[in-house]
């Protein structure tokens, strides 16, 4: 399973290094407070990198919140702890 | 424009598998925390099979640390405690469970059962009688909720309400609880003979009857009421009838049948029944009582013939303890002197022998009780059979 997924990346940076060399141009973006030129190659990379940050940021900070909420209740649950008889 | 395109769909298709990856790794992190929850969880099972509680307990406090929502961790828990007689810890821990926000009804019945366990330990009774009334009110765990209130209320010699409650529990689980619930009639009936309310005593032993009609207790109380009450040809029929219900307890019936015999001087119904006793019976009680039938009617010689012939078919230190004090009139000398010894021997030895024992949980007893003072279980306890004891 590991080797398939090595091969997977392998290919991978293989299709990008390809892709970089064959897109080499540069082209133009107007951000609206600046203007960058990047070449095709990166600007492709540039989409994939944030979009999957993004998604793993999104169902990181998903989690993690739900997990503080379920700890702030008991929390306050062991607080309410009624005397010792 | 045409890579805007490609660009405006790469990040959405990227987005989505980045979430994918992210949630697939913190599946994987959970999993190996379940894992490891788990291999704590045997390794405290592991350590409180071997019986080693302490180490069980901290094990069981870790994992109940990594998982707050683990409710069987700290009912297993609340139940080491209470075993090892923290009951305390017990208590503030099954409280907190019960406090417990978002717990299921199913749970919380549970914990407050164990809780209930914890007060009773702790001799918390009104308090324990509280929750299991709630319990049993909410028909939530009724069954173990009324056995524990019938607990209660035997501790608490409330006679009436262990009736109540053994009633409802016959209805609730089906079970046969009417030689129990004899029991309670029985301890009615002896208060109330003690307290001169022979009445009384009377219906109460009517009603165990009903319960259980071949009731031995019944029976001995009802003969020994008839005994107070000088109607002793009745107190015989009572007690031979008791014989009859359980021939086990025959120690226990023969000294009040004996007297109830010499009372109403019926010495040759005594000699039949005792005879007739020796072919069913294998303990020594009727030997010695019809030794001692002997030697008031045909003299000492006749007795100690009986005797040595009985004790050769059924040996037994009682019976040889008797037999030296027959015949230690008849010795002098230096023989007499070694029956001397022989006889504080065998009375040493049936000074620290217990004379019963409970036919459910073996607590050896000197005395007879009817309820076990170990298991609380009734009319288990009964007179061992062997050689120096019966």
């Amino acid at each position: 399973m590991r080797l398939l997924a090595i091969i997977i990346l392998l290919i991978f940076i293989a299709a990008g290094i390809v892709l970089g060399a064959l897109n080499a141009d540069l082209v133009g973006y107007d951000l609206a407070f600046a203007r960058v030129k990047l070449p095709k190659g990166a600007a492709l990379l540039g989409a994939v990198v944030i979009g999957w940050l993004l998604g793993g940021l999104t169902a990181w900070l998903g989690v993690s919140s739900r997990q503080r909420r379920q700890h702030r209740q008991q929390s306050r649950a062991d607080k309410k702890l009624p005397a010792q008889p | 424009m045409n890579l805007m395109y490609v660009l405006a769909l790469l990040v959405p298709v990227a987005f989505v598998l980045g979430w994918w990856a992210s949630r697939q790794v913190g599946a994987r992190r959970s999993g190996a925390e379940v894992s490891e929850l788990s291999s704590d969880y045997f390794r405290g099972l592991n350590y409180l099979l071997n019986e080693e509680q302490d180490k069980a307990i901290e094990v069981f406090l870790k994992l109940a640390e990594y998982n707050r929502d683990t409710v069987e961790t700290h009912l297993a828990l609340g139940n080491l405690f209470r075993r090892r007689g923290e009951v305390d810890r017990a208590i503030r821990l099954h409280q907190h469970l019960v406090s417990r926000p978002g717990l299921s009804d199913a749970m919380k019945t549970v914990a407050l059962l164990e809780l209930g366990e914890d007060y009773m330990r702790a001799g918390l009774l009104d308090r324990a009688e509280a929750l299991f009334s709630d319990l049993v009110a909410m028909d939530a765990h009724a069954p173990s909720a009324l056995r524990h209130l019938i607990a209660i209320y035997q501790h608490e010699r409330d006679w009436h309400k262990a009736i109540e409650h053994a009633r409802r529990l016959e209805v609730m689980t089906g079970e046969d609880e009417a030689p129990m619930i004899a029991q309670f009639y029985c301890e009615l009936a002896d208060r109330s003979r003690q307290h001169g309310a022979r009445a009384e005593a009377r219906d109460y032993l009517h009603q165990a009857f009903e319960c259980q009609p071949d009731c031995v207790r019944a029976f001995m109380l009802t003969g020994r009421l008839q005994s107070e009450d000088g109607h002793h040809v009745e107190a015989v029929t009572a007690y031979e009838a008791a014989v009859a219900a359980d021939i086990a307890f025959t120690p226990e019936i023969l000294p009040p049948l004996l007297n109830s015999y010499a009372h109403s001087q019926q010495m040759e119904r005594a000699e039949g029944f005792l005879r007739s006793m020796l072919e069913r019976y294998h303990g020594v009680s009727p030997v010695l009582a019809l030794t001692h039938l002997y030697r008031q009617r045909d003299g000492e010689r006749a007795a100690i013939d009986f005797l040595t012939t009985q004790l050769r078919l059924r040996p037994s230190v009682r019976g040889l303890m008797a037999l030296i004090d027959a015949t230690m009139d008849k010795i002098e000398g230096e023989a007499r002197e070694n029956f001397l010894i022989l006889r504080d021997l065998t009375k040493k030895l049936l000074e620290g022998q217990a004379m019963y024992r409970c036919s459910r949980c073996g607590f050896g007893a000197k005395a007879h009780h009817w309820q076990c003072p170990s298991c609380k279980s009734w009319s288990t306890i009964r007179p061992i059979h062997g050689v120096a004891s019966e």
